[in-house]
């Protein structure tokens, strides 16, 4: 059973989760004017239809607002917390063209994001074993290699401290 | 605890305006895309906030940009209003400059100065045609 609508991949969360586009943190709202119908203005609408949702996923706290004919040219416009505003024209671009220059503009650089994931990284130990939210692995059963869970095999006799108790009374 | 400015979380924001009753006051409907958890599609949510607007120079329907005040001006106005963005009835294209009205730019409305002599002598005889003259019965 296929999924409904016109480009349902849009509504996956590997789809949303593939946007490249992450805003620096002065960027507070996004604004979008285009037009339903003309030439010009199809490059901002398959922006509006593909990259919108990406972009808001990896940007819960932007605000993004979009506003249809009330111009006759379509153009980008951005509110930064200084209180600059960055007006980008996208007439007779393609939506990739668009995604690519805000990028440029006001997205994270790499060094930014990979900076961030390493001190996340550096917050938790991978060698600590405990619940999943928090740590890689639960318990030292799950590795290869290691003592299976005794939940699923038993342990060998020598191992159980039943027997370990007998051994040592006897002795 | 210091907060530097903004005792709210949104510092700026765009809305619309939906009522002016208030003595300077606007109430600013809010709109942002929240994902659908199960659909995983973005859905508009309304918010209303009111706005200070101390000159009553908002009209409903213009598209506003709200600031956060320091601290609250009272109960519930916490934004006052930086920017009209576009007033409603007079939007400029803000890359030309320009005048417009949805997909088309409103042309200077008076052309008289831009008639020839040969239209305002048609003109003035298309007019003498039209003039209704009172008939004695």
């Amino acid at each position: 059973m296929p999924m409904k609508g016109r480009f349902p991949i849009r509504r996956t969360l590997q789809y949303l989760s593939q946007g490249d586009v992450i805003f620096k943190s002065s960027v507070k709202v996004m604004t979008v004017n285009y037009n339903t119908s003309g030439e010009l203005s199809e490059g901002a609408r398959k922006f509006v239809f593909f990259n919108i949702p990406q972009i808001q996923y990896k940007n819960p706290w932007v605000q993004i607002a979009l506003f249809r004919n009330m111009t006759p040219s379509p153009f980008l416009r951005f509110y930064l917390d200084t209180g600059e505003q960055v007006l980008v024209d996208v007439e007779a671009k393609t939506n990739k063209e668009i995604t690519e220059h805000i990028k440029k503009i006001l997205g994270k650089s790499k060094e930014t994001l990979e900076k961030e994931e390493r001190e996340r990284k550096k917050l938790s130990h991978p060698a600590t074993f405990g619940p999943k939210k928090y740590h890689l692995r639960e318990c030292m059963c799950e590795i290869e290699g290691q003592v299976p869970c005794p939940a699923f095999v038993p342990l060998p006799k020598e191992m159980r401290g039943k027997y370990k108790a007998a051994m040592k009374n006897e002795a | 605890m210091s907060v530097p400015r903004g005792a709210v979380h949104a510092k700026w924001i765009v809305g619309k305006v939906i009522g002016t009753k208030m003595q300077k006051t606007a109430k600013v409907r809010v709109t942002r895309l929240v994902l659908d958890p199960y659909l995983l599609k973005f859905f508009n949510k309304r918010k209303t906030y009111f706005a200070h607007d101390p000159l009553q120079q908002c009209v409903v329907g213009d598209i506003v940009l709200l600031k956060a005040l320091p601290e609250r001006r009272s109960k519930h106005v916490k934004h006052e209003l930086a920017e009209i963005v576009f007033k409603v009835g007079k939007v400029i294209d803000p890359i030309t400059g320009k005048p417009c009205a949805g997909t088309r730019f409103i042309e200077n409305l008076s052309d008289s100065e831009n008639l020839t002599e040969a239209d305002t002598t048609y003109l003035s005889e298309k007019l003498q045609e039209l003039k209704v003259c009172s008939t004695d019965k």
